[in-house]
């Protein structure tokens, strides 16, 4: 098709329009500032061959120097504050928020959100029939202290930073998988945690933290990590290059790389040929070590140095890890504490203040920066970085409560947090949640090989596992609000037997001997919802309709698991 | 208010070169060639790659005056001129209609880096992210987003995936082609099936009218592609049992036979990119039993497959490509009795046929031991870029990543088109 580049000027001929009508020249909002940056970057951009404009010195990042916005350590009095930032922005946008959300779709959230996985049927009634007038405030609690809290988050920590490489491949992941499990659990302060993370030495079976370093096994690799991660920065580019979207210079990047430049990470060895890979671990060695896994032309190797900060004087045998997470876990570092605010929110609302929740540039404003910037400076001071309190007063908020029904109104709204954003389950929460309705994983033959296990190999790839990279199919990750599952998975989930499993039909429908109850357990067990009135009518004509009962219940059930209902998170 | 969408249209519309003061530079390039020549771009493209890396000495670069010359003979091709190895006599038979290119030199050394980087133009933990395979970029350019086949087909073991582009483009895994797709038939009888799907039908319906998500919509697309898959006659293309017994013994026998007999039926349906591979060619130990073997199962399967597609008038626009990890060791190993030959990136050769280029042309050129290339080094970049213009993708385009980094799909090539077509 030679002639696709000229349809897609046309098309810009178009956008370009209403780029210049939706700019009006005093800029008021977060949003429109964006845009007009963005627009400067796209002319600045779209001329590649003059020379790049001379870029700035990079100034010295400054301390968040924002008042702490609630002085106790008090979730309803955080989720208060949130709440009256966020009707600000609704003001300010003219914008009418949607109501709260009901008992049933607030359930199945939190539970998704911060368990990550449905509840039962019987959960789901004791729930929906509770009077109790407390009882959100009660199950976030319950879920908060539920084991599959920590398992939820070290799902998605885990894919971050045990990246899919050749490098890695007979490093046991599980260790990792474990650590950050009992670590979330226990509620470890994040500054904790992390610095943990970044100074681990030892085996893997003394100290699972050092995982990081064998799965990451050069010093750049370790740097997009950390500023991705801990930073929410994106700073890849800036390794073969200066950065193309902001002040970053090269040097900074290879500054931020030479603070893991004396990690010794042994190499894993050959699980095929019977390697025990719980006894590989990770030193700090004496001097720097000039290996790097991809070595551009114009890689320098540079002194140790803060990213957007100064150049720490160092004696040569100075171990260098504890003085980086020294730094990055002090509110020196105007990052830290902000990045794990946009990705809690992130994690609950499907799109941080600021997005991608991995790219807090200047350049890239967050929708609500004074919101960001409070809650930062209160979860790093007051809230001592205990995550579970935030998760608590976020999902305390009416912004969190607030239904994923749009109205007429906000139903364009992205920004405002006007109604809640539709999520997609993850692959881990989607097995789990078909799991809890099927109980998927013990009939699917997921047992681990023992005999592999003992003999040191890379984790047994068990019935979760696979499930899970064949729905990751590859990336490393999923949108958290797009459906990206492709025909492959479609036909997994119609005609596998995950929905076809004639013992989960049992096992759902149980004793019920009426078409209306059984169908409420179906509906209960996999959409945490009763059936309206309009679905009971229909269904219960179906079941009717239908030769034999136990047939239809495996129709209903089959086309509830496939739904999209199932699949997003309302 | 500019929303996340329309950010990244402008993105990859200023990425197309909209601001740019030129449009982007290989088109006027390309239109010419295509004025000059009369060749339309091809639609599909069959990738056989050969897993573990094929010696190219003893395949289609024979160096019978080198130290390690090896046990085979050269001979002539139906191309004037071009000599390939004795044991693929068929093959020779339609060089007439293929392009060699003998200068391939890479810069990785081990099997996955090699992969990874043949697959997708970029090394392995460059830029912190997971690059998109030729067949992801194919899907995303030229596949019907919403039609009712797969527009990445790969058979025969694991192959390299989306990467960033994510999910949609993910390759349709056939592990054994005489199996078709897994999971592909109804898990019901035909009306139970559809009464499920009704069922399916409601609910979705209803859930759309009261939360107007973007993701059920895109829910119902896919679940509405996998359907058609499972009831199109299209999807006849998966099914061997198809094939006439004469026509599919041409191929040979075995799953790398089978395979390419399903990749001619995917094509013929529109699929635009089939992979299909074939392992053991990692030879360090008795390369030449081994590559004679190997030789035995692609000699038949590609010589069918070039003739199959030119009586169906559609070698023209189908673009096949024999390729590996890497070539192998100029000199022959001392491993025990039975020697064979090492991973060797440095030089090595790729062959094509079809998809527009000129019969018998050969780019680049290696030394006397077939050790390195003395003329018109390629590196793997260079040949993606070539198999983009051939097929009509703009490779200077930038897709982008989760995180709204734009990526070229092809990082500084030096496309050899013009020396093939």
């Amino acid at each position: 098709m030679p002639y696709r580049p000229l349809v897609l000027f046309l098309l810009t001929a178009a956008g370009a329009v209403v780029l210049g009508e939706a700019t009006p020249v005093e800029a008021q909002t977060a949003q429109e500032k964006k845009q007009k940056r963005l627009e400067k970057f796209l002319k600045k951009n779209a001329k590649p061959d003059e020379a790049p404009a001379k870029q700035p010195e990079v100034p010295v990042a400054k301390p968040v120097a924002v008042a702490d916005p609630v002085k106790a350590k008090d979730a309803a009095a955080l989720a208060r504050y949130i709440d009256g930032e966020i009707a600000r922005g609704l003001a300010e946008e003219k914008l009418s928020p949607s109501p709260r959300c009901s008992d049933d779709e607030f359930l199945r959230r939190a539970y998704l959100d911060i368990a990550g996985t449905i509840p039962t049927a019987d959960k789901a009634r004791a729930f929906l029939d509770s009077k109790d007038a407390d009882k959100r405030a009660k199950l976030l609690d319950e879920l908060l202290a539920d084991p599959r809290y920590g398992r939820h988050l070290a799902d998605a920590w885990t894919a971050k930073l045990f990246p899919a490489d050749s490098a890695n491949r007979f490093v046991l992941k599980e260790p990792l998988h474990k650590w950050f499990e009992a670590q979330f659990n226990a509620n470890a302060p994040w500054d904790q945690l992390v610095t943990a993370l970044v100074t681990a030495e030892g085996s893997v079976e003394q100290n699972p933290a050092a995982t990081y370093f064998l799965a990451n096994r050069s010093v750049d690799k370790l740097a997009d990590t950390t500023a991705q991660h801990f930073m929410g920065i994106q700073l890849q580019c800036a390794q073969c290059h200066n950065h193309p979207f902001t002040t970053w210079k090269q040097t900074e990047y290879w500054g931020m790389a030479a603070f893991y430049s004396k990690v010794v990470a042994d190499r894993p060895k050959n699980a095929n040929k019977g390697g025990d890979n719980t006894k590989i671990g990770v030193h700090e060695g004496p001097a720097q070590s000039r290996a790097k896994d991809f070595f551009p032309e114009s890689a320098k190797t540079v002194p140790p140095k803060f990213l957007g900060g100064p150049e720490p004087s160092l004696g040569t045998r100075d171990p260098y890890r504890p003085v980086l997470a020294k730094w990055l876990t002090s509110p020196d570092n105007p990052y830290f504490a902000k990045a794990i605010v946009n990705r809690t929110w992130a994690q609950l609302f499907g799109r941080g203040f600021v997005n991608p929740i991995d790219d807090m540039l200047d350049e890239n404003p967050a929708s609500h920066p004074d919101l960001l910037a409070g809650l930062a400076r209160h979860l790093s001071t007051t809230g001592g970085y205990d995550l579970k309190y935030l998760v608590k007063a976020v999902c305390l908020t009416d912004a969190y409560q607030r239904t994923s029904r749009p109205t007429p109104d906000n139903k364009d709204d992205k920004y405002q947090f006007s109604h809640m954003t539709m999520k997609a389950m993850s692959p881990e929460q989607l097995f789990d949640s078909l799991a809890e309705v099927t109980a998927l994983g013990k009939a699917a033959g997921g047992k681990p090989d023992k005999k592999q296990a003992a003999a040191g190999k890379g984790a047994p790839a068990g019935a979760r596992a696979q499930f899970v990279n064949f729905f990751l199919a590859g990336a490393e990750v999923t949108s958290p609000v797009d459906y990206e599952a492709g025909i492959p998975q479609a036909l997994r989930l119609m005609n596998s037997n995950i929905a076809n499993n004639p013992a989960a039909v049992r096992g759902v429908v149980g004793s019920a001997t009426k078409p209306e109850e059984a169908i409420e357990r179906i509906y209960l067990a996999a959409l945490s919802r009763r059936p309206t009135a309009d679905e009971m009518k229909t269904l219960t004509q179906y079941v009717a309709k239908a030769g034999t009962p136990t047939t239809a219940y495996g129709d209903i059930l089959w086309a509830a698991l496939n739904s999209s209902e199932f699949t997003l998170i309302r | 208010m500019l929303t996340e969408k329309t950010r990244r249209d402008f993105l990859r519309l200023s990425a197309a070169g909209v601001f740019a003061p030129t449009l982007s530079g290989w088109m006027p390039v390309m239109a010419r060639a295509a004025e000059a020549t009369g060749r339309k771009p091809a639609k599909s493209c069959i990738l056989l790659w050969m897993d573990g890396g094929a010696s190219h000495k003893d395949t289609f670069d024979l160096k019978p005056d080198s130290k390690g010359a090896g046990e085979f003979k050269p001979i002539k091709t139906s191309a004037p001129g071009v000599e390939i190895s004795e044991h693929l006599p068929k093959i020779a038979g339609v060089m007439n209609h293929g392009a060699l290119v003998r200068g391939m030199s890479t810069p990785e050394g081990a099997h996955a880096r090699a992969k990874y980087y043949g697959h997708t133009g970029y090394r392995e933990g460059q830029g912190g992210l997971i690059y998109p395979s030729l067949g992801a970029i194919a899907s995303k350019e030229l596949g019907n987003p919403d039609g009712s086949l797969p527009n990445f087909v790969a058979i025969g073991g694991r192959s390299f995936g989306s990467g960033f582009l994510g999910p949609k483009h993910q390759p349709l895994l056939i592990t054994d082609a005489n199996r078709g797709v897994e999971d592909l038939k109804a898990s019901a009888a035909a009306t139970q099936f559809e009464n499920r799907l009704g069922l399916l039908d409601k609910m979705e319906k209803a859930f759309q009218r009261e939360y107007q998500a973007d993701a059920i919509t895109d829910h119902k697309t896919t679940y509405e592609r996998a359907v058609r898959l499972m009831q199109s006659k299209e999807a006849k293309a998966f099914d061997l049992s198809a094939e006439p017994a004469a026509a599919r013994s041409k191929y040979g026998t075995g799953r790398f036979a089978d395979g390419v007999v399903m990749s001619r039926r995917l094509v013929e349906v529109g699929v635009p990119f089939v992979e299909v591979s074939l392992g053991g060619w990692d030879t360090h130990q008795d390369n030449f039993t081994r590559v004679k073997n190997l030789s035995s199962q692609i000699d038949p399967a590609i010589s069918a497959l070039v003739t199959d597609l030119k009586e169906r008038g559609l070698l023209e626009t189908t673009l096949v490509v024999w390729m590996g990890d890497f070539g192998r060791t100029p000199n022959i190993n001392a491993r025990g009795a039975n020697p064979g030959r090492d991973h060797y990136p440095r030089a090595w050769s790729l062959a094509m046929w079809g998809g527009g280029i000129r019969g018998g042309a050969v780019v680049g050129k290696t030394d006397k031991e077939g050790a390195t290339v003395v003329d018109r080094p390629t590196t793997a970049q260079d040949y993606l870029a070539t198999v983009c213009e051939l097929m009509g993708i703009d490779h200077t385009k930038k897709n982008e990543t989760a995180t709204a980094r734009p990526i070229t799909i092809v990082e500084k090539p030096k496309p050899f088109t013009s020396l093939i077509v």
